[in-house]
């Protein structure tokens, strides 16, 4: 599901800074999953606002809805946005990126959009796929090196790996480090000693719109 | 002098270092050094960005090494460049008769001090290695014909001393496979492991050059474990430098030592020892190269 | 059945699940629920609670046989919760509500009988807005509440408050009149629309053996209601007590307590079959009273005065079809000595002179699910329709009978109908659930020592004091006030089922939790941390806690402070002064960061969090959740500059003085155990 993290509020204050009736929009499907915009956070960060804004003595004024999805047209026409100056969205970029094109009013994202991932448990996510468009899983054992290395890399590892840890964040496994190694367990050793031709980059231009029934990438 | 191809086919113990280009344009210093080792080594590396910070090309550099009458390894990382520069660069080299080359993936370029830019990666060492050997057949990696091939000489590095080590010996062999006639290694401290390394590494036909990075301090020791990635230096060999008065000349020493003991068991030694240039020559001499 | 309380109409409990207390509770008493309001020190809470389904708290709290007890979940662990003690602590120190009249109607019922049965249908007439007239013979009001069960059991002033509360919803009580000497049903026919007979049983008599006419012999009731006036005979010495149950038990005691040196209880059960209630046994035995059990009655022994009781074995009660056919060992007799005999053996109807049909056991007959008599408009409930019943019983029949009245006197049958609903049964605790939970001891109450009971009639038992009460209250699992789903709002994000150490939430297929409530043990960390906002507690609304948090904000004697105390900590810390607010929760999990900062925004400027320290918690995750509740939370104030502002006991040094606070006349529970009196 698609991650998302709410941004700092004085950098979400900044972009509402200009206008005086702010209206928070949440999104239920993947915000609310990733405990960043459901009508709990949502709620929250209105309350927040309005607490500085009393302490500011500023003047402005929050309220809040929460819509099933962002990504959707039907569920943004329900919006009642009539009493707002601008609208903060946490929602996923896609959800910001709705929302402007069929509201003609300033949106403002309220959180920034880090990965597609899984949950590891309670409140914990870790990025497992970039939308490349180019799925290698079937070669790696189902580790993204496109995500999960640091480098990106076909063929790794790459020199920097210590104590199979990634040199740039010593907190990642070295993502090639764990692709031999699932590929051992799974018996496929022999597979991972194949090289991986240079990638097709080009389906990142490609595939920027995808419709039934038509179907497939050119 | 042999030139590198030459010296590995004689069986020579081939000794190289390093140059590091400037941070500028100003290359007086580095052509000094180059000048003082051209005759003690068969060649030279000029560094490509080293740890991901900003210096002058690495083309710009072996160009004026070989002007000057210095037979230069390229290093050409794939941090900075996508595969069509990549290809430009190597060609463009290859026009000056550079012949060396070393294909690495390039350290990240968070570890250096233009942190935001933009990482490329389009390649990496494996790849470059298929794309030198594709040029060199005389087509580009789209399959178009060249109007006059290069004849690289590709080598690449291996990290012997790596944890875990069986991941890169898949792709040491991989980098075999793909072309690499030489590796010069990441800094070597343990003879031990080097040997148990050179066992598996002569399954392949290529040559090693152990890698020795020469240790100025024990507070330099401690910095590279800092933020140096792939390098760890043994901290017995941190503590032997802090206890010695002339820690300079200890590190030479530990060096000779080390050359001297694995000896024969790799086809030569490719020594480290930026900004400290002048030690290479001591390093040579004490270990009877 | 609950008319029309707190303005809300009667709820329905048609398919719903209660829990087993309240399921056995013969009028449904939401005990969870009130319970839940005891937990949290809120005593008038929990009266409203109590009176929705029960309006003689006071009453039932004393001396309900308790049903509910023994469906209690906790008997799987330790024992069941002290429920009828709790229903008294409510009444105790809880205000009883003022209740918005219903519009009148034209009708007027007239009641026959202040007993329960008489009271509570007398009381639904009345809220439902007919005119009602409470007719009772006695000077009081009360039946067998007043003149049969002892003071020591119930005092007057207990039945007394109920009775007011009762009054003061439009019924006129008029004592002193007797029917069938006073009242003629004939008249009140005509007078009312509905007469509603509930006299219950007020003929006491001896059994028909050789010398139950000499003059130290008594019947129970009588006798007393001659303890009740204060004025009981003087019976000599040694007294024997005919019979075996509770009113056997009620003369007996009542005998000690006239000046009766030696007491010897005899009935014709073996010890296991006595009907008496173990406890009343138990409380009989300690204050001296004797037992021979198993002995069948042969005469009184004596010429001029009584000397004894001569008996024999009795062999078997019952026969093989459980029918009342006692048998005899007449070889083995033996005279109990005694000074008097007072006959406990069964009370009868005394209303063969009405007109009205009577069963060949002399009780009134009605329809059991209308309690109409086969005379046009006249009712009965209550023992007088069907021999002795439990008070709580007797209650039950007084809400069908005005259930009955109410259909027939507009065509809307639907309170009776409820009366007769089906629900579901909580289960049992499910074994993976009880082994997480831990063993506590029921909260015992104050009572006289035996030898200071048996002097007077002055109540034995104390009550609860608001400490005590709030404990025993806290030991409740919270059964079916748990965690509910609001489908349209999940998002099938998991969280529930995350921080929920008991396994409620189980997904199913299609995305969507069903959570268990045989599991469920109310803490609200679920609820409090759902993005959604998609669960709910039944027992705990978010709303209600954002109305008392800005309340207390309006009250000018108070400081502004808000503290949310879980009710499981022993001191308020003294961080809290005296002029804060305090709510008093179960559990820290349930105050959710919206509350927090819904009470800065509602304009607190201190909100404190005093919740249990790791020996006292009950719930393996709540400190650690809390603890992260807490820091988002002032990351978040941190943004308003406030963060100083929400503060947490146990992280300033003095935050766990002992700083009794709350003597205060709300319902704040108060501090150490310091024995309060019971009002």
């Amino acid at each position: 599901m698609i991650v998302v993290r709410q941004k700092k509020l004085e950098d979400i204050q900044a972009e509402i800074a200009p206008y005086k009736r702010v209206l928070l929009v949440g999104c239920n499907t993947c915000a609310a999953v990733a405990l960043a915009g459901g009508e709990n956070e949502t709620s929250r960060m209105a309350s927040t606002l309005r607490l500085r804004n009393a302490r500011e003595g500023g003047d402005k004024e929050y309220s809040f809805t929460v819509l099933q999805r962002q990504c959707e047209p039907e569920f943004l026409e329900e919006l009642d946005h009539s009493e707002a100056d601008v609208i903060l969205s946490l929602g996923c970029g896609a959800g910001v990126a709705l929302l402007s094109e069929i509201i003609a009013k300033p949106i403002m994202p309220a959180l920034d959009t880090l990965f597609i991932g899984a949950a590891r448990g309670y409140g914990s996510w870790r990025a497992e796929c970039s939308a490349c468009g180019n799925c290698v899983l079937d070669q790696t054992g189902g580790v993204c090196p496109v995500t999960r290395c640091a480098k990106g890399i076909m063929n790794g590892p790459c020199g920097g790996v210590d104590n199979g840890k990634c040199e740039v964040d010593p907190n990642q496994e070295c993502a090639w480090v764990t692709i031999y190694d699932r590929m051992e367990d799974l018996g496929r050793s022999e597979d991972a000693e194949k090289i991986i031709e240079p990638r097709d980059f080009s389906r990142r231009i490609t595939c920027r719109a995808w419709g039934l029934p038509e179907g497939g990438s050119k | 002098m042999l030139t590198l191809r030459e010296a590995f086919a004689a069986g020579e113990f081939v000794r190289t270092a390093e140059v590091g280009p400037p941070k500028g344009t100003d290359c007086e210093e580095m052509l000094e050094a180059a000048q003082m080792l051209r005759d003690k080594v068969h060649t030279l590396n000029v560094t490509d960005n080293q740890a991901a910070v900003m210096r002058l090309c690495t083309l710009a550099a072996c160009v004026k090494l070989k002007q000057a009458g210095i037979d230069p390894v390229l290093q050409v990382t794939c941090r900075d460049r996508n595969r069509l520069a990549v290809q430009s660069d190597l060609l463009g080299a290859a026009s000056f008769g550079i012949t060396n080359v070393l294909a690495l993936t390039g350290d990240h370029v968070m570890a250096g001090d233009h942190p935001e830019a933009r990482p490329v990666f389009d390649l990496e060492s494996v790849q470059l290695l298929q794309v030198i050997g594709k040029l060199n057949a005389g087509t580009d990696l789209a399959g178009n014909e060249l109007h006059g091939a290069p004849d690289f000489f590709p080598g690449a590095v291996v990290t012997p001393e790596a944890d875990p080590l069986e991941p890169q010996m898949r792709k040491f062999e991989k980098k075999v496979r793909a072309g690499a006639k030489y590796f010069q290694t990441q800094a070597v401290y343990d003879p031990e492991s080097f040997k148990r390394f050179m066992e598996r590494a002569r399954r392949h036909d290529v040559k090693v050059l152990a890698g020795i990075l020469l240790l100025k301090s024990a507070g330099m020791a401690k910095f590279l474990n800092r933020s140096i990635p792939g390098i760890t230096v043994p901290q017995r060999l941190i503590d032997d430098l802090a206890s010695s008065d002339k820690a300079g000349e200890r590190g030479v020493e530990l060096a000779a030592e080390f050359i001297r003991e694995i000896r024969d068991h790799c086809d030569g030694v490719h020594i480290m020892a930026i900004g400290a240039e002048h030690r290479v020559p001591q390093v040579l001499d004490a270990a009877g190269l | 059945m609950g008319v029309t309380q707190h303005g809300r109409g009667a709820e329905s409990l048609l398919g719903e699940l209660l829990a087993p207390c309240r399921a056995a509770c013969p009028v449904h008493v939401d005990v969870p629920r009130y319970v839940q309001a005891l937990a949290e020190g809120r005593f008038s809470d929990a009266l409203g609670i109590v009176i929705e389904r029960n309006p003689l708290p006071a009453v039932c709290g004393r001396v309900c046989l308790r049903p509910c007890e023994d469906g209690c979940r906790r008997c799987q662990l330790d024992e069941p919760l002290a429920i009828a003690q709790l229903k008294r602590a409510a009444s105790d120190h809880g205000v009883y509500p003022t209740l918005e009249a219903a519009p009148k109607r034209l009708e007027r019922v007239a009641v026959v009988g202040a007993g329960p049965a008489g009271l509570t249908a007398a009381y639904d007439l009345a809220r439902l807005g007919y005119g009602v007239t409470l007719f009772e013979s006695k000077p009081e009001a009360g039946g067998m509440l007043r003149y049969g069960i002892p003071a020591y059991r119930l005092p007057a002033e207990a039945i007394a408050e109920d009775v007011r509360f009762i009054a003061a919803q439009g019924v006129d009580i008029v004592c002193g009149k007797t029917l069938g000497v006073d009242l003629d049903l004939e008249q009140l026919r005509a007078d009312y629309d509905a007469v509603v007979v509930a006299a219950g049983l007020q003929a006491s008599r001896p059994l028909p053996i050789p010398g139950n006419d000499l003059p130290e012999i008594a019947t129970a009731l009588p006798y007393l209601a001659t303890c009740r006036d204060g004025q009981p005979p003087a019976l000599g010495e040694r007294v024997i007590v005919i019979g075996g149950g509770n009113v056997a038990i009620d003369v007996a005691r009542s005998a000690r307590r006239a000046g009766a040196r030696e007491v010897t209880m005899v009935c014709l059960e073996s010890r296991d079959e006595m009907p008496a209630s173990a406890h009343e046994i138990h409380d009989a035995e300690e204050e001296g009273v004797k037992f021979v059990p198993a002995r069948g009655m042969k005469a009184v022994v004596g010429t001029d005065h009584v000397e004894g009781l001569e008996t024999v074995r009795c062999v078997s009660v019952f026969d093989a079809d459980r029918r009342f056919a006692p048998t005899y060992d007449e070889s083995d007799r033996q005279v109990i000595e005694g000074d008097a005999v007072i006959f406990a053996v069964g009370q009868g109807a005394d209303v063969a002179s009405l007109g009205l049909e009577t069963t060949p056991r002399g009780l009134l007959v009605v329809d059991p699910a209308t309690l109409a008599t086969p005379t046009e408009g006249v009712y009965a409930a209550g023992d007088v329709t069907c021999g002795p019943t439990k008070v709580i019983d007797a209650i039950a029949a007084g809400h069908r009978v005005a259930a009955s009245i109410h259909a027939t006197l507009t065509g809307d049958d639907r309170l009776l109908e409820m009366l007769d609903e089906d629900f579901e049964k909580l289960g049992p605790i499910p074994e993976a659930v009880a082994v997480r939970l831990e063993t506590r001891r029921r909260v015992q109450c104050e009572r006289l020592e035996v030898y200071e009971a048996v002097e007077t009639f002055d109540e034995v038992e104390e009550g609860y004091t608001k400490y005590e009460a709030a404990r025993e209250a806290q030991r409740c699992l919270a059964c079916t006030t748990g965690a509910q789903l609001d489908r349209d709002k999940c998002a099938s994000c998991l969280t529930c089922s995350r921080v929920c150490p008991y396994g409620v939430p189980v997904f199913q297929p299609g995305g969507y939790p069903y959570f268990n409530a045989d599991a469920c043990r109310a803490c609200g960390a679920c609820a409090a941390e759902c993005p959604a906002g998609a669960i709910r507690l039944g027992g705990w609304n978010e709303d209600e806690v954002a109305e008392k948090v800005a309340a207390g904000l309006r009250r000018p004697e108070k400081d502004k402070t808000i503290g949310f105390v879980c009710g499981y900590t022993h001191d308020l810390p003294s961080l809290l002064g005296k002029d804060a607010e305090i709510i008093t929760v179960s559990c820290l999990l349930r105050i959710s960061d919206r509350i927090v900062l819904g009470a800065f925004e509602s304009g607190a400027k201190k909100v404190v969090f005093s919740g249990c320290t790791e020996e006292s918690c009950r719930f393996p995750h709540a400190m650690p959740l809390v603890a992260e509740r807490v820091c988002r939370v002032r990351a978040l104030l941190e943004e308003a500059g406030m963060a100083d502002d929400f503060v947490v006991s146990g992280e300033s040094e003095d935050a766990d003085d002992a700083n009794g606070t709350a003597d205060s006349a709300d319902d704040s529970v108060g501090t150490k155990p310091v024995k309060e009196g019971a009002r």
